[in-house]
């Protein structure tokens, strides 16, 4: 998209890139993942066994990482901005939350908490918008998926 | 505005629920699910549907099929196997259900799942497969594609529902029987193993009478030999593999119902009444007879020991094919 | 010729019937909807109703998916104009030229160039899809395990080399969905893969919860928290009414984005972005004037929209003729379609005349709809996006979390898709692209039993590949691209046709 990038001559940048970061990281990814296959018999050229595509792909995983790990040039590794990361983890826990309990809390309770929790906690919203927001929304969306479209949700204690 | 009623009631009864004690005596009160092992257009599909049809207006809930294919029916299988035995997932399978723990054990892997994970509901058709070749084949009976087989081993290739699946199977105690050796080229499931026949990349297949019927009518196939004891129906002219002197040589594909063991009582028996009911349903009846695939019913009990008996048969025919690709 | 016209008034009839047309429309409302929303795509869109279509017949059900999927495409150009956030990843190219109409002040030619050109495109592929369609399905019966290997090796690289970014960085995300398809069940062999004692893993990572992490999810981690809240501007109606000039210079971009769009639909791939990029490139490239590109060329957005709707459509001819998915959104449709006991596979359309001629002219219906609701309504959805983000994206993550729960109603699903949101973000921070990734995971048990079945074919042997002209026809179409990828990179010559179209950064 950028094609203006070659207009402006990038700064030096210097030896960690965020290719020659990510590179590396698909480099261990391959690494590990090919090691995880030792456990499949690995066949022949001619019958490929259930081990054999798996770490054909973590090879060329492997060799493609090396290739981006030795590119030149590249975003230094400190121009890549991490401003949204705090706001990413907290979205993550708030999911995770939500996996652990949908089906011991119910959709509506579950639901409740993650949408009271980003609004009111994370995004520090006003008490009212955030009680109607979230009310709404779990017991919206369970109305219309279940009463109305009869999407099996979960349900948790006292029937909520 | 049946649908619109239907759903009224069960908000209605949605609402009331909670204040009932757990588990209300209402089973099933919402959909149930039944997974079937291949993709449509196999033997077990073509059972499937139609009963989950038929079933549907004893129980008065939605029977969703599912199709979750893959290993020969493995997958779907092993799903069943370890669904939560709620009542709400059944399993509708082939034969191989019972080949596969055992094949598992020939390679000294975890098995995907055990027979015992498993209760027996229904038996619903149980049908001799038949050899089919396309119709432009070189071969007009079984007697040429063996001496061709053995002209030229290791060159005709056969398609199959998987490695161990039940078309395998038939097709490798034939070939054990009759000493020649074939190209296997598995598929995951009897539909797309016919498919791959149809278009020419593999000349030949055993399959269910059902999948084939149409076919061998539009001129587009030709039955060869079947596995059964005695003559199809369906086809007169086809002779068994016994007559030919393949003595050993008997595969049944037969489609039977299965729940997780655990499920409640309860729902069991609305589940095995629902089935005896669904076999006498006119609509069922006629659909499988369209197929092909006469019905054969056996209630849990019957079944369970048919069931044990042809897991033995077939267990020791897979020791005597071991171990294969 | 008249026994397409028969077919197609059977379809117009199945069509017509007001439950089949209810579901159209309210595809094509949804897929608008999802379109607008930034975050939430038509994959997340198909997801969510998914569950719902368990009830209804084969033939609403995907008339009903269908819809969300190309009025997604019609929908992700408006925020995409307006505010230069992509509502869909197929718009993305359109935010260049679109917002810089905007800021012209021409957003309502722009709104309603993108939507005259996405219906264009969209009934002239249509057109393209019933004559193509029917001919390929005959012809397909002799697709078998060898072609579908070289036609996925040529998805493959024609992805990889067509999309923007490094050609490395592609391949490397397609090799990494590669290996995420192979966990579960062999299809082959019955061996457990990375499955390490989780049952639900033994089918297989799902498409949606993958598809929803990496596109969906990843999104909200990258948006959410942004430092200022995206201005919106609002459109009035009498400007949407764009100049002579205007459409004269849209009319060959526009056609020409249909033809490129549907022709690379039809290829395995994530075919509607791919083709709004290379549509894009095309015009910058044959423009005489190509330096008005980034400051509001109408040809910048007519162009990518037209392709990206043209796409949409070609996509569907292997679903319908061969039962391949070409990508994640016909992958779903497909399981839609089985879930009906519909076999998707060369005999589809001999089998399912009903369904398949229903479907197409349901398509003519839609992108009438979409042309109607696209261009008065247009006000009326921005107004979603007056909402704060910081309310938005909370509602995205229930939707993302109810419709990944509700497919398979399995808790497992959601770790999948909170994993791959995880992963997503941090390959896009490093500026990698998610489409080949979930593209090779797709593909990847496919791509890996025909590749079993043919050498058990064959008994062993690669010549198998070498002996049918249609696989081998295809293979030397992967060696030329693949040619051409390293002369570009040994070269590295400007001039390239990869720099040429912008995609080399």
């Amino acid at each position: 998209m950028s094609s203006n990038a070659a207009d402006r001559t990038p700064p030096r940048p210097g030896f960690w890139t965020g290719d020659r970061v990510a590179g590396i990281a698909l480099i261990v990814a391959a690494a590990a993942l090919a090691f995880e296959t030792r456990v499949l018999p690995l066949g022949s050229l001619g019958r490929p066994g259930p081990g054999y595509a798996p770490l054909l792909y973590a090879v060329i995983l492997g060799v493609l990482g090396a290739g981006i790990a030795a590119r030149r040039g590249g975003t230094p590794l400190g121009a890549i901005r991490w401003g949204e990361a705090r706001h990413a983890l907290m979205i993550l826990l708030a999911c995770g939350f939500a996996a652990l309990a949908i089906e011991r809390l119910g959709f509506r309770l579950t639901m409740l908490a993650l949408v009271a929790f980003l609004l009111g906690v994370v995004e520090r919203r006003p008490a009212l918008p955030t009680a109607l927001v979230s009310l709404g929304l779990s017991f919206g969306c369970y109305f219309v998926f279940w009463t109305l479209l009869r999407v099996p949700l979960p349900t948790g204690p006292f029937g909520l | 505005m049946r649908h619109r009623l239907q759903a009224l009631a069960t908000c209605a009864a949605f609402l009331l629920l909670p204040w009932l004690p757990a588990l209300a005596q209402t089973y099933p009160d919402h959909p149930i699910q039944m997974i079937v092992p291949f993709p449509p257009g196999g033997v077990a599909d073509l059972a499937g549907r139609p009963v989950a049809a038929a079933m549907e207006k004893t129980l008065k809930q939605p029977i969703v099929v599912q199709n979750r294919a893959g290993a020969g029916g493995a997958v779907g299988m092993a799903a069943a196997a370890s669904a939560k035995p709620d009542g709400y997932t059944i399993l509708v399978a082939l034969s191989s259900i019972s080949i596969i723990p055992e094949a598992d054990k020939l390679f000294d892997r975890k098995p995907a799942y055990t027979l015992d994970q498993l209760a027996p509901i229904a038996l619903l058709s149980a049908d001799p497969t038949v050899l089919v070749v396309k119709s432009d084949a070189p071969w007009k009976s079984a007697k040429d594609f063996v001496e061709d087989a053995k002209k030229r081993p290791d060159t005709i290739a056969f398609a199959s529902s998987g490695v161990y699946g039940t078309l395998h199977m038939a097709m490798a105690m034939f070939a054990a029987a009759a000493d020649i050796k074939l190209r296997h080229v598995p598929f995951t499931g009897g539909g797309p193993a016919l498919t791959a026949l149809l278009g020419n990349n593999v000349q030949a297949l055993a399959s269910g009478p059902g999948p084939v019927a149409a076919q061998i009518k539009a001129g587009a196939l030709r039955p060869l030999a079947t596995w059964g004891n005695k003559r199809l129906e369906a086809f007169p002219d086809v002779p068994t593999f016994i007559e030919l002197g393949y003595k050993d040589v008997e595969f049944y594909i037969w489609a039977g119902m299965f729940a997780p063991k655990g499920t409640p009582e309860p729902a069991m028996k609305a589940l095995r009444d629902a089935t005896r009911a669904a076999v006498k349903d006119p609509d069922f009846v006629e659909t499988m007879k369209k197929l092909e695939s006469p019905v054969t019913y056996m209630d849990a009990p019957e079944f369970q020991k048919f069931w044990d008996a042809d897991a033995a048969r077939l267990a020791k025919a897979l020791v005597k094919i071991g171990r294969v690709q | 010729m008249i026994d397409t016209l028969n077919s197609l008034a059977l379809g117009f009839s199945v069509a017509l019937q007001p439950a089949v047309l209810f579901y159209a429309v309210l595809g094509c409302v949804v897929g608008t909807l999802v379109g607008v929303l930034p975050g939430l795509g038509p994959l997340a869109g198909i997801s969510l109703l998914l569950p719902l279509t368990y009830g209804l017949t084969p033939t609403t059900a995907i008339v009903l998916l269908a819809g969300i999927y190309y009025g997604a495409m019609y929908g992700g150009s408006t925020t995409s104009i307006l505010m230069r956030i992509p509502g869909e990843a197929a718009s993305v190219i359109t935010c260049v030229d679109g917002h810089a109409m905007t800021l012209k002040g021409r957003a309502g030619a722009a709104l309603a160039i993108a939507a005259l050109g996405s219906f264009v495109a969209g009934t002239l592929s249509v057109v393209a899809l019933m004559l193509l369609a029917p001919p390929l399905a005959s012809f397909a019966l002799r697709f078998g395990p060898p072609e579908y290997v070289a036609l996925l090796l040529l998805g493959f690289i024609l992805l990889s080399y067509m999309s923007s970014g490094p050609m490395v960085n592609t391949l490397a995300m397609a090799a990494l969905g590669l290996i995420l398809g192979t966990v579960g069940i062999d299809l082959l062999s019955g061996f457990h893969r990375f499955t390490y004692g989780v049952t639900d893993l033994a089918d297989g990572l799902g498409i949606v919860p993958v598809a929803v992490g990496l596109f969906g999810l990843s999104e909200i981690l990258l948006t959410a928290g942004g430092d200022t809240p995206p201005s919106v501007y609002k459109p009035k109606l009498r400007e949407l009414v764009p100049s002579r000039e205007e459409l004269k210079a849209s009319i060959s971009p526009c056609l020409r984005g249909s033809v490129l769009g549907f022709l690379i639909g039809i290829i395995p791939g994530s075919a509607h972005i791919i083709s709004s990029f290379v549509s894009y490139g095309v015009e910058k490239r044959i423009s005489k004037h190509p330096e008005r590109f980034g400051h509001g060329a109408v040809e910048g957005v007519a162009g990518p929209e037209s392709a990206n709707n043209a796409a949409a459509s070609g996509a569907f001819v292997p679903m319908l003729a061969l039962g391949l998915p070409s990508g994640p959104i016909p992958a779903v449709l497909l399981a839609a379609l089985m879930i009906h006991g519909v076999a998707p596979g060369p005999l589809l359309m001999e089998q399912h005349p009903d369904l398949v001629w229903g479907f197409i002219a349901s398509m003519y219906i839609g992108n009438l709809v979409l042309l109607i609701l696209n261009l008065p309504l247009v006000g009326i959805f921005v107004n979603v996006l007056r909402i704060p983000y910081s309310y938005l994206y909370p509602t995205i993550v229930v939707f993302c979390v109810l419709g990944v729960y509700a497919v398979n109603s399995s808790v497992v699903d959601v770790w999948i898709m909170l994993a791959t949101g995880a992963v997503g973000y941090g390959l896009r921070k490093f500026e990698f692209d998610m489409a080949p990734a979930v593209l090779g995971m797709i593909l990847s048990p496919i791509f890996e039993m025909s590749l079993g079945q043919s050498l058990a074919m064959s008994g062993g042997s690669y010549g198998i590949f070498l002996d049918r002209p249609i696989a081998l026809t295809m293979l030397i179409m992967v060696l030329a691209l693949l040619g051409l990828s390293l002369r570009d990179a040994l070269k590295r010559q400007r001039g390239g046709w990869r720099t040429g179209a912008g995609l080399d950064a």
